[in-house]
């Protein structure tokens, strides 16, 4: 599927902001199965200074410095991607789900990049309540795969979506106990899960099509930035990506931003200002199918 | 100091022919002094806090000695292990190949908290990571010195090295004979050359980071900017400009090309912090990954203090190095492998339990636990076991010790410090030496209180004799201005010649009460006066609302002498005074002298105790005599102060501020007592009414002695006017602070940029103006009195100036907050 994808950030700021730093994750990583055609970013007030690089995990990442006092500031990613993600292994053929985690916790050759996502991390400490919480999907000798999406499928079950519910300080804890959270809520539960059972997981922040292929419900989590997991099937396959917010394995209705432990890895954005008091802020994303080639009055920039 | 035969190693025999020279007695009285020099001025009042705490660290008499041989292998073993350390770390912030080839276990990378992820440059760092390195180090059983811990994030200590060794050669100079030892300095001079070599540019601009006065290790921080030559700076003081580092000056922007860093690297940039974070300057990293700043040691080195690490340092040493280890670690496993744990198996009793991954955490001596506590220990690390290392429990090395008991052998840990000079690593020929308490594990953070020991490597005839090094430094451009201070320390000195000033206002006013008060009645001109001065009282916050009524209506001269004493006593007001110049002594410790610190810090302490000894009498004339007695105290200490601050600062950045504070502080207070002096009912119809508030004028400015060579014992307005106001030779007259003002902000902004040189002058100007209008007057308590909404005006133009110069030298900058991390809003809804 070819995507175009529109993301914007606006702040509003009671005070005059006299300097201001900010850290984008706002560019969507080129991978195996994403081909990003275009991107850009742009900022108005324009920033006194640009940098563009990539962070420890591989994603792309920009960092805007404004140096004149402004009031409100405003930052419009825009890419043309096209994605396709492999399609899953049969789950009876992964391994045992116990054979993964040995593997991921030995590292070595084929399986340290994963085994970096087995441990606890800024915002997600262990959670032995999470992780009793999964492991009747993984009893012994289970696929790696089927336990996981038996997990997967649980969230629909057994939690409520519900915006507003919780908050970026919410701790998972709670939203086990409560039962209810957003996406980014469950992403962070079922990494916890999955860690505490010594199986690789980790953050993938990106979008998921806001209108859903005809015929199908409405998905949860368009219209914002979105949030799945990224699981680990051992050295063999490599990593699915599954998401719990609405029980699907990521194929054609997903875009990927990066990924990283938690939230706190890949933040859309995030910024350090000098003054400014109160803000507001107003998000607005758009992913939406493009049949044709990306229109040419979109230069390729920091791909 | 012992060999394996029993006899003295040789090294020691010149020390304890000393020893025995100088007699128990004197070198007990001598360990008293030394503790004395260290509470003074030394290691126990850098603990932060108003008042120093009693017990921090002391320093034993009798130093540590190294035999020059065993030193040089030390050194030689630790540059290896510090260059190996190297090799890790620039792997592990590049290509990782180390965890890829699986050398390393990803528990130990992925899992340490110190391991900083916006660190990590995946192609490759240009430049050394370390630049400085510590080893903590234990002697074994078989008498070799092994490595228990490797500092490598900003390793601290080496101020109590140097300071130990300054006291003891004052205190103890007998020991100086002794032995020719080598010299410290000269590493300072290869560290300053090392950190100016980091920078591209000629002359670089260096600076210390520290994370403030409130770190246990400010004093540290202090004396390391001192020997450095660099800039003593916090995260405030630093801002990121188009990608490069500049410190805000009183003179503007001056770059920063080399930053020392002793502040966490986690915290020193909050737009890349995994903790939610303010400290630090945004786009600090930023500016280092350019290379526009270079930071020593880099922000990620704290990954090498992982204990297990040690456990894999063989192996890497051959693998990086080509080499064996040359000086061993302790034995350490790593139990996150399973054979590890299989080695120990239950009986862990021998071993020292410790963190895997972070070096701050306190190790457990598992021998020395309760059988439950061992239990739990057990279950835990059966739980996680990856989260713990295991180090063979070491007893140290004993050496003697001074105790009442005479001398006694405790076992100590040697601390030994390394710097990269960009070619080689040199060690520091000395060090910190500790004395391990018994349940000290001996590793883990240092701890706050600690006896240490100087470290003694006798110099060899003839191969130690260093003559001055010849630095690389360019010849430095000649300053004598002020303009390189930081907006924060003008702003400190500002306010603390503010405070001083208040403080001795207060005494004056204090005692000027309690003179008036010691008599059983006052005389119906006392009585005048008490109410001018309540009103003076109260201004100054030194009695409250109530009280200062009651007094205004000349009614319970008892309950005022109470209410003075209140406020001198502990609690008080005036005790709120010296708190705040004793905060603001501390700030300014890097930029004050030693004597002027020194002098700061023993009247303070003399004061607070004065304060504390006041205690309510039956007697009030026994009050009074307290509270008169104290107010001289205060006065003398203002005194010395000033005076010291007049001979022994350069005129000049600080000294200048303090100046300002002062005279800003006392304009106001000379324009108000004058106006509530004046403020006398009934004056404008009986100008005879006046005469007690003019002579109140006078006392409180101290100046009843030079009115009466004047003009003997008439009162009158004008005259007694011009001497509190217009006179600019009397120094606690107004026309003086205005004066001194004026010159002291043309001399900052120079004659060019004048608008507060200007404001000043007006209001000398106005000064003269009252007089003269007072003065030409035919009914002079007339014109006086109408002077009172002119007074008023002054006092408010006075605040105003001291508000222009806050808002043009100290550019107070709105609070930073975080935008899309932690508590923010950038949050991730997912709208249905």
């Amino acid at each position: 599927m070819r995507y175009r994808v529109r993301h914007s950030t606006a702040y509003a700021y009671r005070h005059t902001v006299d300097l201001a730093a900010h850290l984008l994750h706002l560019t969507p990583r080129t991978l195996p199965f994403q081909r990003v055609e275009a991107a850009r970013i742009t900022a108005a007030p324009a920033a006194s200074r640009r940098r563009e690089g990539v962070d420890h995990f591989g994603n792309p990442c920009t960092w805007l410095f404004l140096d004149e006092p402004h009031a409100a500031f405003e930052v419009t990613a825009e890419a043309v991607v096209e994605v396709r993600f492999p399609a899953p292994p049969p789950a009876a053929a992964t391994p045992d789900w116990a054979v993964v985690a040995e593997a991921a916790r030995q590292g070595g050759p084929g399986a340290w990049e994963a085994a970096e996502f087995l441990f606890e991390s800024p915002m997600l400490p262990g959670l032995p309540a999470a992780t009793d919480w999964a492991a009747p999907c993984f009893p012994a000798g289970r696929p790696v795969l089927d336990g996981l999406l038996a997990l997967n499928a649980r969230f629909r079950q057994e939690f409520a979506f519900r915006a507003g519910a919780t908050s970026l300080e919410t701790p998972v804890a709670e939203v086990l106990a409560r039962r209810e959270g957003v996406c980014q809520d469950f992403t962070h539960l079922m990494i916890c899960a999955l860690r505490g059972l010594g199986l690789p997981a980790r953050y993938v922040s990106g979008y998921i099509r806001t209108r859903p292929p005809p015929g199908q419900k409405r998905r949860l989590g368009a219209d914002q930035s979105h949030a799945w997991v990224g699981c680990w099937l051992g050295p063999l396959h490599g990593w699915v990506d599954l998401d719990p917010t609405n029980d699907l394995v990521a194929q054609e209705e997903h875009v990927v931003l990066g990924w990283g432990r938690d939230f706190c890895d890949v933040s859309p954005l995030r910024g350090v200002v000098l003054g400014g008091g109160a803000h507001s802020l107003t998000i607005g994303v758009d992913l939406e199918p493009v049949e044709q080639p990306a229109p040419a009055g979109l230069p390729a920039e920091a791909k | 100091m012992v060999d394996g035969h029993g006899g003295f190693r040789p090294h020691w025999r010149p020390l304890l022919a000393a020893l025995g020279q100088l007699g128990r007695e004197v070198l007990t009285e001598r360990a008293q002094q030394l503790d004395r020099a260290f509470a003074e001025e030394g290691m126990t009042s850098l603990l932060p806090g108003p008042v120093s705490a009693p017990a921090a660290w002391r320093c034993d008499p009798i130093p540590l000695i190294l035999d020059p041989a065993e030193f040089d292998s030390l050194a030689e073993g630790l540059a290896q292990r510090a260059a190996l350390l190297e090799r890790v770390l620039r792997d592990v912030y590049g290509p990782q190949h180390l965890l890829a080839e699986g050398a390393l276990p990803p528990a130990l990378v992925y899992a340490n908290p110190a391991f900083l992820r916006a660190c990590r440059h995946p192609a490759g760092h240009a430049g050394p990571l370390l630049q400085s390195y510590a080893a903590d180090l234990l002697r074994g059983p078989d008498g070799r010195w092994r490595v228990l811990a490797d500092r490598t994030a900003a390793p601290s200590g080496i101020a109590h090295a140097l300071e130990n060794r300054r006291a003891m050669a004052r205190h103890i100079p007998e020991f100086a004979r002794v032995t020719e030892l080598r010299r410290l300095l000269p590493f300072f001079d290869i560290w300053q050359d090392a950190l100016q070599r980091l920078a591209p540019a000629e002359n670089p601009g260096v600076a210390l980071l520290t994370p403030g006065h409130a770190s246990p290790l400010w004093f540290e921080h202090v004396v390391l900017a001192r020997e450095l030559s660099c800039a003593l700076v916090e995260g405030g003081d630093l801002t990121v400009r188009d990608g490069a580092l500049y410190l805000k000056t009183l003179r503007g922007l001056q770059r920063v090309d080399v930053l020392l860093r002793r502040q966490d690297g986690r915290t020193i940039d909050p737009l890349e912090a995994e903790q939610n974070t303010l400290q630090g300057v945004a786009g600090l990293l930023d500016a280092a990954r350019t290379g526009t700043v270079r930071i020593a040691n880099d922000p990620g080195t704290g990954f090498a203090e992982a204990p297990a690490l040690a456990a894999f340092l063989p192996a890497l040493a051959r693998r990086l190095l080509g080499e064996e280890l040359r000086l061993p670690g302790a034995h350490t496993l790593w139990l996150g492998d399973p054979s590890a744990r299989d080695q120990i198996g239950h009986g862990f009793d021998r071993w020292l339990v410790r963190s895997a991954v972070d070096g701050t955490v306190r190790s457990i001596r598992a021998g020395a636990l309760s059988p439950a506590d061992r239990h739990s220990l057990a279950q835990r690390i059966l739980a996680a076991p990856g989260e713990y290392a295991v180090s063979e429990a070491l007893d140290g090395s004993f050496t003697p010790c001074l105790s009442p008991e005479g001398l006694v052998p405790r076992p100590v840990m040697l601390r030994l410090f390394l710097v990269f000079d960009g070619q080689r690593w040199h060690a520091l020929p000395g060090g910190l030496a500790r004395t391990l308490a018994a349940p000290d594990p001996a590793s883990g953070r240092r701890p706050r209180t600690a006896l240490a020991k100087d470290v003694w490597v006798p110099a060899q005839d003839g191969l130690d004799i260093l003559g001055p090094r010849s630095l690389s430094i360019a010849a430095l451009p000649i300053r004598r201005g002020s303009g390189d201070l930081p907006s924060r320390v003008a702003d400190n000195f500002f306010w603390l010649g503010r405070y001083l000033e208040r403080l001795e206002s207060a005494a004056r006013l204090l005692r000027a009460g309690a003179a008036r008060l010691a008599r059983p009645s006052p005389t119906p001109r006392e009585a005048v006066e008490l109410k001018s001065l309540c009103a003076c009282l109260a201004r100054a916050e030194l009695l409250d609302a109530e009280t200062a009524q009651a007094g205004l209506a000349g009614i319970g001269t008892g309950a005022l002498s109470r209410a003075l004493l209140r406020a001198m006593r502990e609690g008080g007001p005036v005790a709120g005074l010296l708190g705040q110049v004793s905060r603001l002594t501390e700030l300014l410790r890097d930029r004050l002298t030693g004597e002027m610190h020194l002098a700061l810090q023993r009247g303070l302490r003399q004061l607070r105790d004065a304060l504390r000894g006041i205690a309510p009498a039956r007697d009030a004339a026994r009050e009074l005599e307290q509270l008169d007695q104290t107010c001289a105290l205060v006065l003398g200490f203002a005194a010395t102060v000033a005076g010291l601050a007049a001979e022994n600062m350069v005129r000049g950045g600080g000294r200048l501020f303090l100046d300002l504070g002062r005279r800003v502080e006392r304009a106001q207070n000379v324009v108000a007592e004058l106006a509530r002096a004046l403020d006398q009912p009934g004056a404008a119809t009986q100008p005879a009414r006046l005469e007690p508030g003019l002579r109140l004028a006078l006392e409180l400015r101290d100046s009843v002695i030079t009115y009466r060579s004047r003009y003997l014992t008439v009162m009158q307005p004008a005259p007694v006017l011009d001497l509190v106001l217009a006179d600019e030779g009397n120094p606690r007259g107004l026309a003086f602070q205005l004066r001194a003002a004026r010159d002291t902000l043309a001399d900052l902004a120079g004659e060019a940029e004048s608008s507060l040189v200007t404001l000043a002058e007006q209001l000398l100007e106005e000064t003269r103006d009252m007089v003269r209008e007072v003065a030409a007057s035919p009914a002079q308590a007339e014109a006086a009195i109408r002077l009172l909404p002119r007074l008023k005006a002054m006092e408010g133009a006075v605040a105003a100036l001291s508000d222009r110069v806050s808002r043009r030298y100290f550019a107070l900058l709105p609070a930073p907050q975080s935008l899309g991390h932690g508590s923010s809003t950038g949050r991730l809804r997912g709208a249905a």
